[in-house]
């Protein structure tokens, strides 16, 4: 701040530097956004999408399980477990949907040039798509588990509303680490079907190369190709558990009743490991992993956009 | 101060070279005409001055601050009128406007400000229905949010019809009356020799003039140019005339009669005198000033119509 022509004229927006992060251009470009990209349409059909998912799946439980379940009075970690199973198919799905396009879609048209004509800079633009495609998901999300609320409470008869809310929270969460990993593909391309191919990729690279990879490196040591080491194992495991979605799981487990391993698989593991479990398959780090899949992309988004020609 | 300042700016694309060690400064205050043919390098030029792409090499400064550190400050004192943009197709022209408004952080009137350019009446409807001159009208509006001290105007005549055209040029007009400089780039000459102060022509990313329009004229050494009919012509004639001090060129064309054509540099009666001394017959004969638009070919077009600036 250190030109006359700043001090010289009164223009609240000239005293931020350029390479900065502004909350009020963040503010108004995740407004723009959601206006332009995300019709209302969309936004009502997806709360209605969430509401009519938790509503089957509590359906689903009672009319199956109902006794059994109820007798245990655990009705709602039992609902956390199947929406889990739903939800970490489904909520990546919509949010790759949701964001391939936001950054490639406004280069590849040119309408960029009318945002940044404006006092924006590159990192407002990342966020404040990050902020509004992040913030349709998480706000159909909260709409469709507050209109279900009700209905699931009725069709289960008992409800925990710690475990709910904590399931709305983690899948929020997981939501916007999906939304941040597709806002950092558009960033990169010029070309939305680049962005599309690259929003695919991602789908492909969590749901079918890392579970293959770690696998693959179990038959290795299995049929001694690699040295049976406990260093090899360990890592593996630690690899599998960075994958955002057994993330959301481990995070799933912390914050609601309904935990992921059985007490015999959790004693099994304190036998493996000499009567403490490592930190990396503790539940804490996943919650680590989550905000790490949040916040890596959309630095590495905001490192290369700020750098490249548009 | 200059408004803006480019020295020593080069931009290349991979091999290829869009701009070559450019040089000029548009003044405070007044309307500079950016002219060139497409390809010249214009639009790269105001897309290193909005910080879209960044320069191979030189300096450039906007409003007295690095285009590049200062771009956020810049942007919030300067409209812009980009080129190869697209609308927000579902937002409407007054939320286009909100948008400009709420980003540049100041008060103004969405519908004073597009009752300035003359779309009012479709200030409620999608911007994505409207006509090229529409949009452009639109863009124009949300460049004068904020009563911005810089106006950059790309290709600002693109899809406006002849009135629309001047009623473009009315607001360039009362802008700069207003105390604002424009900085307009055009690749047509009549739509800049009406309004701007100064004009700078460049070719294959070379300025290779800025002058004011007069000056421009001026440089022509046939400032009017003579067509004389004749019935015959020898060599020893052409040099006759052009060994005459008033004379720049002369040269002979083909047609269904022999015609010279003569650049002359005040009297044409020399000319026509020394015709009818080598015993010629004039058959008919006319003037003509140079327009601007000769200016302009003489300095993008290679030099085969004899019209040579210096």
């Amino acid at each position: 701040m250190s030109s006359e022509a700043e001090s010289a004229t009164d223009v609240p927006v000239a005293e931020r530097s350029t390479r900065s992060i502004d909350l009020e251009s963040v503010r108004a470009i995740a407004r723009k956004d959601f206006r332009d990209a995300v019709r209302s349409w969309l936004f009502w059909g997806l709360s209605v999408f969430f509401f009519a998912l938790l509503v089957t799946l509590t359906g689903v439980i009672s009319y199956f399980g109902g006794d059994v379940i109820l007798a245990e009075g655990a009705t709602t970690e039992v609902l956390v477990g199947q929406v889990y199973g739903v939800g970490s198919l489904i909520i990546p799905v919509i949010a790759l949907v949701l964001g391939w396009k936001a950054i490639a879609g406004e280069r590849e048209s040119g309408s960029i040039k009318i945002m940044l004509s404006l006092p924006h800079s590159r990192r407002d633009v990342v966020l404040g798509k990050l902020v509004g495609r992040a913030g349709v998901l998480s706000l159909s999300l909260l709409v469709g588990f507050v209109l279900a609320a009700v209905p699931v409470a009725v069709l289960l008869g008992t409800f925990d509303p710690t475990d709910y809310v904590g399931l709305l929270a983690v899948s929020i969460l997981y939501g916007i680490v999906y939304t941040s990993v597709a806002i950092a593909v558009s960033s990169v391309t010029r070309s939305t079907t680049f962005a599309a191919a690259g929003a695919f990729g991602v789908f492909v690279l969590f749901y079918v190369v890392w579970g293959t990879i770690a696998t693959a490196v179990g038959f290795l040591m299995a049929f001694d190709y690699l040295p049976e080491s406990e260093t090899i194992a360990e890592l593996t495991m630690l690899f599998q558990n960075l994958n955002p979605n057994a993330a959301y799981g481990n995070v799933l487990s912390l914050v609601t009743s309904a935990a992921e391993l059985g007490e015999q698989e959790v004693a099994a593991l304190e036998t493996m490991f000499d009567g403490s479990i490592p930190f990396y398959l503790q539940d804490w780090f996943a919650l680590l992993i989550l905000l790490a899949w949040i916040v890596i992309p959309v630095a590495l988004a905001i490192y290369r956009f700020d750098r490249t020609d548009l | 101060m200059p408004a803006i300042t480019v020295h020593g700016l080069t931009k290349s694309y991979g091999q290829t070279l869009a701009l070559q060690d450019l040089s000029f400064e548009v003044e405070d205050g007044e309307v500079f005409g950016f002219l060139g043919p497409n390809g010249a390098g214009k639009s790269t030029t105001i897309n290193v001055l909005l910080d879209f792409v960044r320069p191979t090499d030189g300096r450039v400064e906007v409003l007295g601050l690095d285009a590049q550190t200062h771009s956020r400050e810049i942007r919030s004192r300067t409209g812009v009128l980009p080129e190869g943009y697209q609308v927000y197709d579902r937002l409407t022209g007054r939320q286009h406007l909100e948008f400009a408004i709420d980003s540049k952080g100041v008060d103004a009137d969405p519908d004073r400000l597009l009752e300035r350019v003359g779309i009012a009446d479709a200030a409620d409807k999608k911007a994505g229905g409207y006509s090229k001159g529409m949009a452009q009208r639109l863009m124009l509006a949300m460049a004068l949010v904020g009563d911005p001290d810089l106006l950059i105007l790309d290709e600002p005549a693109t899809g406006l019809d002849p009135n629309g055209a001047r009623e473009m040029r009315e607001i360039v007009r009362a802008e700069n009356d207003r105390g604002a400089t424009v900085f307009f780039s055009s690749h047509r000459m009549e739509q800049v020799e009406a309004v701007c102060d100064r004009v700078g022509i460049l070719r294959n990313g070379e300025m290779v003039a800025v002058d004011s329009v007069e000056g421009l004229r001026d440089s022509l050494e046939d400032g009017t140019t003579l067509r004389v009919t004749v019935d015959r012509i020898d060599d020893d004639t052409l040099q006759a005339v052009r060994s005459l001090s008033e004379v720049s060129s002369a040269t002979v064309e083909d047609g269904g009669q022999p015609t010279l054509v003569v650049g002359v540099d005040g009297s044409k009666t020399a000319v026509l005198g020394e015709l009818e001394d080598h015993g010629i017959e004039v058959r008919d004969f006319s003037t003509q000033e140079a327009s601007l638009e000769d200016v302009f070919q003489s300095y993008t077009t290679e030099a085969e119509t004899g019209v040579q600036a210096r």
